[in-house]
């Protein structure tokens, strides 16, 4: 294999096939990138067998085909590091020498043998096709919202639930649920799963072009997506978190009573503030809603109190008093646009809702006050 | 009771085995008074030491200001008090020894409010109806004493007799006439350590009368009179104890409730309960609700299966307290235990928050301090050239121990002149290096990075003084300074192998194991937290099952109200199922699955067999949720997170074990590493 390439574009990509190696494993092929040149192009994979990537680079020129593979790491920090603009990547057998301008590295890597075969082509499943940009946003709405912690709460994944065209993404940790929904450019069908987070943070990487469009094939174990066409497409394959997704649909309320609109940085920025004075084992905040006022009150034992007041244009219902954690109140607002947002409540120890028009949707359940 | 009464008594089984042959059931009878004496003898007079509480509290009630005792082959052949009390008048002397009749209260109302450590005119009969007794008794005032003499059911007539004012009392040949009984006495030594045992603990319950106690002619103990509670608690917990007493209060004058004791350090813990007393209105006591909240005050101070040093004194008005619910009065009960058990628990762990309470690291030269102390440790109440030396169940509870039960008092064998501390162990340096060896540590489980072959160096010198001890790390003595706040934001800080901490501070290094010293951060919070109402709690967004046995439904209807100050909302959603609804916030940080979390607590409470007391359960399920919401070790930190966890530390207390009894921070002195390294 020899090939000319462009520097940054195999920097983007080493960097992106970085994430998915595995970061402990007993099999050190899995900490590599299999570079792969074929006739006017070049393809990056890395797999942690979980997830492959696959990105194609075409701003390269082949001079021999071939297969290389070689600890991501140390190739990313060469490609990192050098200052020239393009690069020669040549390697016999199991070394590969990666020549620039004033310099020449040799890297001993394993046999391309040992690297694993990627998955195929999805089974002819259901697919659909949306704005790379639409995606990303219900991602980056969602993903928040699932566990962090491996309990048994933690759904490490988010649902996607399209309907023809229609498409809603939900993620939970037990306490707070996000649902966001967006449109496809095409799809057929039904389909259901649950895609792990890792993937969907090395996804959103993916996308530089928001108007690109991705293609979402699926089949019973994997998904995949493959973002942009052509020469340049990525492709990103990932089995699916088996089990069975909680009936979020029982879970949003329908018959709240108390309504009110507000400004999502002003209420982020209140929440924040308030969240300085909780601590550990009391992380609640307590709001407290009454006719244009909006009081948050927080209390940590031997460290002190807050208060802070917000005006509200308008809330209907009666007064009442609840407590949230603060963290996922700011965790919600990051993350829907600037501008209004809509709370409703119905009591202190039901759940509460932060909407955004039709698109947003989160249930957040209280904690208790003292 | 009755049944054993009956098998004990002669009499009783001999018409029984009548009845049987016969066939018939026998007529019923009034018993003869002297058997009913003696029945009511088997639940007052269980054995030499019963005999001599029931006296001197007698020669206590008659506001004796010395009160002597002799005893005689464990007292089986003799048990003599005498005292300088009120004395009893001639006429009266018949009375004193018939059953039901006393001096100290009249009506029922009196019940109410004993103020006397007698009040049911019982002890004198029955002891009388099972040995040979005499007293002689002088009033105050009066010209002449005057003797009464009895012997099972016969009385002799009064007769005027020489003697001092005060009482003296004798009481020969115990059980003469139960043979029965007499055969279930223990060895003479065990006896004979009871009764030292018996009366160190009257003493300190009385420090201002003066005690003589003479076992076989020798003096056992002496104690003069007018001492301060802490004089007395010192004299009888020995010299060296003595400065490791902290002073526990809480309550003012004229509060309800009242406490005052000394606690010991940590390091004072011993491996039985002799060295912690209970007084409860100038009653020697073992109540549950009081030696538990003053464990529960020590732990995470000490190993769990060691025992505190401490005597607690509570005062308590009289209304709020029932003396009269145990056969010999070693129990009492208390109207509002709870509050009485906060109070207690207060006092003991205000005074050793007080306190620094960092264990030194022993890099190998400790012992010889030991060896010091136990040279200088003789009981400060041995008279003659005869020590206490393996006196008391200490002695005896412990094999291996210098003298063994051939050690008791008056035996004359003391452990080779190496005098001991009498209510504990002794601080021999042999056998606590011996002990230290065997457990790999003085007491406390040591962490395996110190471990004798990871912190001793090679070249240390084997038989050197105090090589022995080498290995007996974090011995818990007591760093020479008070004060040592932990340094925050110490410009030093390492984090070794994911689990320790080093850092530096005035003294030398500190090490702290970051899963102990967290677990014991959040272990205080949640109790103080939970003081002040329930836990935080975070609701679910859909309900989590378990599944239930009829055992763990069973549990969840007893924790209930436990359950709801944790702040895990839990309930029966099925005939086997519990639905979780909500759980404590912080249980979620650490991503502790709740789940499993309450379905250990369920499992644990069915296995406790007894329903525990609910602050009991409480302290456990806090240590449970601590250990679990805790950094573990293998978890590294961030610089952030270092920081915290030491500024919360040092905000709580400066205390020295986990929950579990695990030291959480041991030092190393700069005064130690420059002798290690020769300087
Ligand atoms: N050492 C003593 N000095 C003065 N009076 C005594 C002495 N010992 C006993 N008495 C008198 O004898 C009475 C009977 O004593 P006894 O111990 O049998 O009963 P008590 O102390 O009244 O009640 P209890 O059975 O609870 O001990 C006492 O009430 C007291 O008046
Ligand atoms: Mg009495």
């Amino acid at each position: 294999m020899k090939v000319v390439c462009d520097r940054s574009a195999l920097l983007d990509a080493l960097t992106l096939a970085q994430g998915v190696t595995a970061a402990r494993t007993p099999q050190p092929a899995l900490q590599c990138v299999r570079l792969s040149a074929t006739p006017g192009s070049l393809a990056v994979a890395a797999t942690d067998l979980e997830i492959a990537l696959r990105i194609g680079l075409a701003q390269v020129d082949v001079k021999q085909e071939g297969d290389a593979v070689i600890p991501a790491d140390k190739l990313l920090q060469i490609v990192r590091a050098s200052e020239d603009a393009t690069l020669t990547i040549e390697t016999a057998k199991t070394t590969m020498h990666i020549r620039g301008a004033d310099s020449h590295f040799k890297v001993y890597g394993p046999e391309v043998k040992d690297f694993p075969a990627l998955p195929g082509p999805a089974e002819k499943g259901p697919t659909c096709e949306i704005p790379a940009g639409s995606l990303r946003r219900l991602i980056t709405r969602t993903i928040f919202a699932t566990a962090v912690e491996n309990s048994r709460f933690a759904i490490n994944g988010v649902l996607f639930d399209r309907q023809g065209r229609k498409l809603r993404l939900v993620a939970t940790d037990g306490r707070r649920l996000a649902l966001a929904k967006g449109e496809c450019g095409s799809g057929e069908g039904e389909h259901r799963c649950i895609v792990p987070t890792k993937a969907l943070n090395v996804l959103v990487r993916l996308v530089d072009d928001p108007e690109a469009p991705i293609q979402i094939a699926a089949d019973q174990g994997r998904i995949r997506f493959t973002v942009g066409i052509g020469e340049d497409a990525a492709v990103l394959t990932s089995v699916l978190v088996e089990g069975a997704f909680p009936p979020f649909e029982d879970v949003i309320p329908k018959d709240q009573d108390k309504r009110l609109a507000i400004d999502a940085g002003e209420l982020s920025s209140a929440v924040r503030r308030a969240a300085l004075l909780t601590n550990e084992e009391s992380k609640g905040v307590r709001f407290s809603f009454a006719d244009r006022t909006l009081t948050l009150s927080s209390r940590a034992p031997e460290m002190g109190e807050a208060e802070i007041h917000l005006d509200l244009d308008e809330y209907q219902g009666e007064s009442m008093e609840i407590g949230f954690n603060p963290a996922f109140v700011i965790d919600a607002l990051k993350h829907v646009d600037g501008g209004p947002v809509t709370i409703e409540l119905k009591a202190p120890n039901k759940p509460g809702l932060i909407k955004q028009g039709q698109d947003f949707t989160y249930v957040l359940m209280p904690v208790s006050l003292p | 009771m009755g049944v054993r009464t009956c098998s004990d008594c002669t009499l009783a089984s001999r018409a029984s085995a009548q009845g049987a042959v016969d066939g018939r059931q026998m007529p019923i009878r009034r018993l003869p008074p002297l058997l009913v004496n003696q029945i009511a003898a088997g639940e007052v007079v269980e054995r030499p030491a019963s005999v001599v509480k029931e006296l001197v509290e007698n020669s206590l009630d008659a506001g004796a200001t010395r009160v002597r005792v002799e005893i005689e082959q464990g007292g089986r052949e003799l048990i003599r008090v005498i005292d300088d009390g009120a004395g009893i008048d001639p006429e009266d002397l018949p009375l004193a020894i018939a059953p039901h009749a006393t001096s100290k209260i009249a009506a029922a109302e009196d019940l109410e409010a004993v103020r006397t450590l007698g009040f049911r005119g019982e002890a004198l009969a029955s002891i009388a109806s099972v040995s040979r007794m005499r007293i002689v008794s002088r009033p105050r005032g009066a010209e002449t004493a005057a003797v009464i003499e009895t012997e099972g059911d016969r009385v002799e007539p009064v007769r005027p007799a020489a003697g001092p004012q005060g009482t003296r009392i004798e009481v020969r040949s115990l059980f003469f006439n139960v043979p029965a009984r007499r055969k279930f006495l223990r060895g003479e030594s065990t006896e004979a350590g009871r009764i030292a045992d018996l009366i160190a603990a009257l003493a300190m319950a009385q420090p201002h009368v003066g005690f003589t106690l003479t076992q076989d002619g020798r003096a056992a103990l002496e104690v003069p009179l007018g001492h301060s509670a802490r004089d007395r608690v010192a004299a009888i917990l020995g010299r060296d104890v003595a400065p490791e007493l902290l002073e526990a209060r809480s309550g003012d004058e004229g509060a309800w409730v009242r406490v005052w004791g000394l606690v010991g350090r940590p390091s004072t813990a011993r491996r039985t309960g002799r060295a912690l007393r209970i007084f409860v209105n100038g009653r020697v006591v073992a109540d549950r609700v009081v030696l538990h909240a003053v464990r529960e005050a020590y732990r995470g101070l000490i190993d769990p299966t060691r025992h505190p040093t401490a005597a607690v004194f509570l005062e308590v008005d009289p209304g709020e307290v029932d003396v009269n619910v145990h056969p010999t009065k070693a129990e009492v009960r208390f109207r509002n235990s709870s509050a009485i058990h906060q109070a207690v628990h207060r006092a003991v762990r205000a005074a050793l928050r007080a306190a620094d309470l960092v264990p030194e690291f022993d890099l190998g030269r400790g012992g010889s301090r030991d060896a010091e102390r136990a040279r200088g440790a003789l009981p400060s109440f041995v008279t003659g050239s005869e020590p206490l030396s393996g006196a008391g169940p200490a002695g005896i509870e412990e094999p291996g121990s210098a003298g063994g039960p051939a050690a008791a008092v008056g035996s004359g064998s003391g452990s080779g002149g190496s005098a001991a501390a009498p209510y504990g162990e002794s601080d021999d340096l042999l056998r606590r290096a011996a002990a230290a060896l065997r457990s790999g540590s003085g007491g406390f489980s040591t962490p395996a990075a110190f471990a004798p072959g990871a912190s001793a160096p090679p070249s240390t010198h084997p038989g050197s003084p105090g090589a022995a001890a080498r290995s007996a790390v974090a011995r818990g003595v007591r760093p020479p300074i008070e004060q040592l706040p932990i340094p925050v934001a110490a410009v030093r800080v390492l984090q070794v192998h994911d689990a320790y901490l080093v850092l530096e501070d005035a003294e030398g290094l500190r090490i702290i194991d970051q899963h102990a010293l967290h677990e014991r951060a959040m272990f205080e919070r949640i109790r103080t937290r939970l003081a002040a109402g329930a836990l935080e709690r975070q609701r679910l967004l859909l309900p989590q099952s378990i599944e239930a046995d009829p055992g763990r439904m069973e549990s969840l209807a007893r924790v209930g109200p436990l359950l709801e100050r944790l702040g895990i909302d839990a309930e029966p959603s099925g005939p086997r199922t519990i639905a979780i609804h909500a759980l404590p916030t912080l249980l979620f940080e650490r991503g502790v699955d709740p789940v499993r979390f309450v379905e250990a607590l369920l499992d644990r409470a069915t296995d406790s067999e007894e329903s525990p007391s609910e602050e009991g359960a409480l302290g456990d399920v806090i240590a449970m949720m601590a250990c679990k919401a805790a950094i573990k070790a293998g978890d590294r930190l961030r610089a952030a997170e270092i920081d915290e966890l030491l500024r919360r530390a040092d905000e709580l207390e400066r205390s020295s074990a986990c929950p579990h009894g695990r030291p959480t921070t041991l030092r190393i002195s700069l005064r130690q590493l420059d002798r290690q390294f020769g300087r």
